[in-house]
Parts: structure tokens; C-alpha cells; sequence
């Protein structure tokens, strides 16, 4: 079993649903964005378009993170997801710089001290997430793994409104991810570093 | 001259400031990193610019005193001792550096228990132990005169001081997808350790020698600042090659080297260019100059200075162009993402507690410095070191 992810660009419509179901479901502090969609503008008037492109962790199979870190903090589970372990981790940061993909954050401090409401008392939200995102770890996607062991689909995967988001197991050849990586030419992000991403794209230019 | 410590006030001055970032950094330690200046876009700052900074002061005294016994260059010996005692002093703040920049001060241990030896940073624990431990055997033997024991040690040392700076630099080099991500990494750090070291020494001689602690003279004066300059020609090639290899294709790295050159980190990089490599060099190349002690130390401020700046432009430069080298619309759109849900690429200024902090780990340098100085040289005046006193004595007459 190794799970992956199929993004179609082509079919997201930048709505931002699954960042705002990620921070739903993760709990993740103020400022920190374990899934992301960036946006782009291009071109001048009337020749304008926007670009999209969904972010997070690519849960690579050759991640230059689970190399980096010192204490073996990050590592891959089961599903060959790549994780990480906050009693384990000591917040050098290494695997931040090690990231081709952005797609980790450091808690720099609570998200009791930082409350989503921005100069308002933390809400009982702030800190029940307060525990868990400890201070002074990295943190980044986990892949919803609490969902998926429980035979959901992570978060972003459930919310998506264009249906843009292919959740499966990239072993099984049969799979809905399989077959769409296969018929829809799916390709990585910075394929060049060699990093083996499980989350594939499609209408990435 | 006739003062043979370094006073008990300025000892106190500097436990104050020590005290002071010992104050911040518990503070930091209760409410976390957020105190500082770094964020999830500029990840590393000033905590570990001054890792980098100190490990390569440290390198380069050691690499001068080694050199002196397994290279037989007699005069260089007798330096040896300062130069060892300024390297583990710069050993100890560049540890000291890391374990403030931690998030998890508490589970340090966590790296002897579960040790990820593909980890460049776990080679620099191993590295910087052993390195430290080379140093206060190598302290020990000099100051009981044990020559043959010194010559053997400098044999481990010479080429460990060579591989703490280049696993220092390995932990940048090898990020593969930053513009740190060159096989000259290693050299530079190596060239920058050897200069910067090097200056930093002759500095801390020259206070030696004002406090009369220990006689260097006219003559060794003028040979190491001459090896100075030899080592800062080094460093400027190297960087001249490493700027030349990103510039030349006029694509991937040339983004990065155009935040350098004319960016956020360009005061950082002309400053090393000019005032750290060019105008030091300048002055040490003649010969003449090299006997004049205001301007050795002039020469030598401006290089610690410039290598500084460098390790400023080498860490930050990296934050500022995250993803330089990959070229594609995915990479452009990733560095420009003003719109994006997370807004990221604000560029990194220290805040004060951090600047605070930084301060207090100096102050603690500074005084292990002058406690190891009053304890080694202080206490009795060796003969060789009174007889040299009275050889400059007599020269400067």
C-alpha cells in the first residue's frame, strides 16, 4: 500500500475549500498552512489569466527531509507517507531547508499567543489546538492520517467541489489514481530533484 | 604594560552582558522561537550565521597551530597556544549557537539516542565533539610542554579542523533544491575559516600583547599577516569561481545572484567584496604595511567583518530566492505567491531579544577568552615569553 494524491489543476477553480477544510480538521495555528493553493495572476489586460496550483507535503519516497533530520523525527509510516514524530523532534529546522516544496512550518509559538481572531483572547478553539501543535516543533500535512486509517479520505480530498483531488494507492495498478496518473499523463513537482513525489498533477505546464 | 591580567571589571562588564542574553534566552525558551525575527520563509537567522561564523574563527586558529607542528614551521609555534585557546573558545560559542537556536532545548538528547547519521548536522555534532576534545587535549599538552604529544595531536587536529568547517558547510551544500546546493560550499567554508581565523587571531594577540600577557613580536607579526593575505586571495577566488559558475548561464542561479549583487542581501555582499577581500588585501600585499601594527589590525577587523557579512549573504540569500533554481511556472509561482492563502516571502530582520541573546553568547565568549588568558598566561610568565617581551622591548626602542 502507498498511498498517493492526483491534483488536476485543470479542474481547480481556486476556490480554497481544501485549505480552509485542512485548517478545519488539523487544527493548524494562525499563519500556518499545511495545504495550500497558490494563486498567480499573469498577463496584462484584456490578456489575463489566473494560475493555480494546490501545495502541501508531496510525501516524497526519496524525501531530502527524512534525510536531513538528525533524530529520525521525520520518517515514513506504513503507507509510505512521511511524518513526523514532535517528541522526537528538537525544532533545528533542518528539514525546512532541506524541502524543495515548502511545505513545512515551524511553531514559532502558541496558538494560544497567536489566536485566529488576530488581537482578540485565544477562543476555546485556539486552545484546544494548543495542544496539538506543540511549541518548537515542525510540523507539516500528515495526510489526514487519522481519517484515512479509519478508511475516510483526508480532508481536502472530501471537500474539494470541483472533484480536482484523486485520493488511492498507488501499488494497486487498478486504482482511480493509478489509471488517471496513466491516461491523464500526471506528472510531479520538480521532478528534476529526484525527490519521488506521491502526489502527481495533472495540466501542470 | 605592565598590567598582566585582564582586570576584574571588564570581567564583570561582560558576566553582565552574559547574564542579560542567559535572561533573554530563558524567556525565549518559555514562550519559543517566536521571539525572534525567523519565520516559516526565512527558517534560520542570526543564531545560526554565528554558528556558521564561529565555527569557521574556530577552524581557522586551529588550522594555524596545527600546521605550525606538522609542517615544522618553527616560528609558528609559538602561537600555538593563543591559537588553540581562541579556537575553543569559537568551538564553544559556535554549540552554544545552535542549542539556542533549537526549538526543543529539552530533547537535545534525543540526537544521542536516535542518531540519523544521514543527517548533515548529525556529522557536526560527532565532528565538533571530537573537535572540541582534540582542542582541550591540545590545550593541556602545550601548556605542559609536551612536545612530542602537541606534534602527534596536530596530526588529528589539522585535518579535523578542516572537516568541522566543511561539514558546517555540507549542512547548507547538500540542500538540494537551494542555491547553497554547490560542491565549492565545503572549499569556501574552508577558505573563509583560514582567512577570518586567521584575522581574528592576530587581533587576539595583539590584545594579548597590550595587556602584556603574552609577547608575540615584530617579526611573527609581519609573517602571519603576510599568510593572511595569501588566505584571503584563496577565499576571494574561490568566490569569484562560485559567482562566475551562477552568473554565467543567465539562468537558475543568476536570480540568486542578482538579490546578492543588487538585492536584500547585497549591502551584505559588496561589503565582504570590497572591505572584507579587496581593501584588506591591498594592505597586506605590501610589505611595508605589514610592519605597522595599526594597520594589521585594521586589515584584520575587516576581514572577520567581511567573512561575517558573507555568512550573512550565504544563509539569507537562500531564504530570499527559495526556488531560484528550479525554472519552471511551478517554481515562479511558489516564489511569487503574494496572493496566496499563507502570504510568505517577507524578508528576515533580527528582533531585539534575538540581537540580546547573540550579544550574551559573545559576552560569555569574550570572558572565557580573558578567564583562560588570566589562567595560562597570567599567573607566571614563562621564560620564553619574558624573553620575548624583552627582544620587542628592545626592538620597538
Amino acid at each position: 500500500m502507498k498511498q498517493g494524491l492526483l491534483i488536476n489543476v485543470e479542474k481547480c477553480v481556486g476556490c480554497g475549500g481544501c485549505v480552509m477544510a485542512c485548517k478545519r480538521h488539523n487544527g493548524t495555528g494562525r499563519g500556518v498552512y499545511w495545504c495550500n493553493v497558490i494563486t498567480k495572476e499573469e498577463g496584462t489586460y484584456p490578456n489575463v489569466r489566473k494560475v493555480m496550483l494546490p501545495v502541501g507535503c508531496q510525501h516524497c519516497e526519496n524525501a531530502p527531509c527524512v534525510r536531513a533530520c538528525p533524530t529520525g523525527a521525520s520518517h515514513y509510516d506504513e503507507e509510505g507517507n512521511v511524518q513526523v514524530d514532535f517528541d522526537k523532534c528538537i525544532g533545528c529546522r533542518m528539514c525546512m531547508g532541506a524541502c524543495p516544496y515548502h511545505a513545512r512550518s515551524f511553531n514559532w509559538g502558541s496558538t494560544v499567543d497567536n489566536p485566529h481572531y488576530e488581537g482578540q483572547p485565544p477562543t476555546a478553539y485556539d486552545e484546544a489546538c494548543a495542544e496539538r501543535h506543540p511549541v518548537g516543533v515542525v510540523e507539516k500535512c500528515t495526510r489526514c492520517v487519522d481519517l484515512t486509517r479509519a478508511g475516510k479520505v483526508p480532508a481536502c480530498v472530501q471537500t474539494c467541489p470541483a472533484e480536482a483531488r484523486v485520493f488511492g494507492d498507488l501499488d494497486d495498478p487498478d486504482s482511480e489514481i493509478s489509471r488517471k496518473i496513466n491516461d491523464l499523463h500526471a506528472k510531479c513537482l520538480m521532478e528534476e530533484y529526484g525527490t519521488k513525489p506521491s502526489v502527481y498533477y495533472v495540466g501542470l505546464e | 604594560m605592565d598590567q598582566k591580567r585582564f582586570p576584574n571589571t571588564l570581567i564583570a562588564v561582560f558576566a553582565v552582558l552574559t547574564a542579560i542574553g542567559v535572561g533573554c534566552w530563558i524567556y525565549q525558551l518559555a514562550v519559543g522561537l517566536q521571539v525572534t525575527g525567523m519565520s516559516n520563509m526565512n527558517s534560520w537567522g542570526t543564531y545560526i550565521i554565528m554558528f556558521m561564523f564561529f565555527v569557521g574563527l574556530s577552524a581557522g586558529g586551529l588550522i594555524v597551530a596545527s600546521s605550525a607542528h606538522v609542517f615544522n614551521i618553527d616560528k609558528f609555534k609559538k602561537v600555538a597556544l593563543p591559537a588553540v585557546i581562541v579556537s575553543t573558545v569559537s568551538i564553544c560559542l559556535a554549540a552554544m549557537f545552535v542549542l539556542v537556536d533549537l526549538g526543543g532545548f529539552t530533547k537535545v538528547w534525543r540526537l544521542l539516542s536516535g542518531p540519523n547519521f544521514e543527517s548533515p548536522l548529525m556529522w557536526d555534532v560527532v565532528v565538533i565533539s571530537l573537535y572540541l576534545a582534540i582542542n582541550i587535549l591540545d590545550i593541556v599538552f602545550i601548556t605542559r610542554g609536551e612536545e612530542h604529544k602537541v606534534k602527534v595531536l596536530s596530526c588529528y587536529a589539522l585535518p579535523t579542523a578542516i572537516l568541522v568547517h566543511s561539514v558546517t558547510a555540507w549542512i547548507f551544500g547538500l540542500q538540494i533544491s537551494r542555491t547553497w546546493y554547490t560542491a565549492i560550499m565545503a572549499p569556501i567554508f574552508v577558505a573563509s575559516a583560514c582567512d577570518s581565523g586567521l584575522a581574528l587571531l592576530l587581533l587576539c594577540l595583539m590584545v594579548l600583547e597590550t595587556r602584556g600577557l603574552f609577547a608575540t613580536g615584530k617579526a611573527l607579526f609581519k609573517s602571519l599577516s603576510g599568510l593572511l593575505a595569501v588566505f584571503i586571495a584563496v577565499d576571494a577566488y574561490l568566490i569569484g569561481c562560485e559567482l562566475l559558475t551562477m552568473g554565467y548561464p543567465g539562468a537558475g542561479d543568476a536570480a540568486a545572484l542578482s538579490i546578492m549583487t543588487s538585492g536584500a542581501t547585497a549591502p551584505f555582499f559588496w561589503f565582504e567584496i570590497v572591505f572584507g577581500l579587496l581593501v584588506p588585501f591591498v594592505i597586506l600585499v605590501v610589505s611595508k604595511n605589514r610592519e605597522k601594527r595599526g594597520l594589521i589590525a585594521v586589515a584584520s577587523v575587516l576581514v572577520v567583518l567581511g567573512v561575517l557579512c558573507k555568512r550573512i549573504w550565504l544563509l539569507l540569500t537562500a531564504f530570499a530566492a527559495p526556488y531560484a533554481t528550479g525554472a519552471s511556472v511551478v517554481s515562479d509561482a511558489m516564489a511569487a505567491d503574494a496572493l496566496s492563502f499563507g502570504a510568505v516571502g517577507a524578508f528576515y530582520t533580527p528582533t531585539l531579544m534575538e540581537i540580546a541573546i547573540v550579544i550574551g553568547v559573545l559576552s560569555l565568549g569574550v570572558l572565557l577568552f580573558m578567564l583562560l588568558s588570566n589562567a595560562l598566561f597570567g599567573k607566571k610568565q614563562t621564560a620564553s615569553t619574558a624573553h620575548a617581551a624583552s627582544d620587542i622591548a628592545s626592538q620597538e626602542a
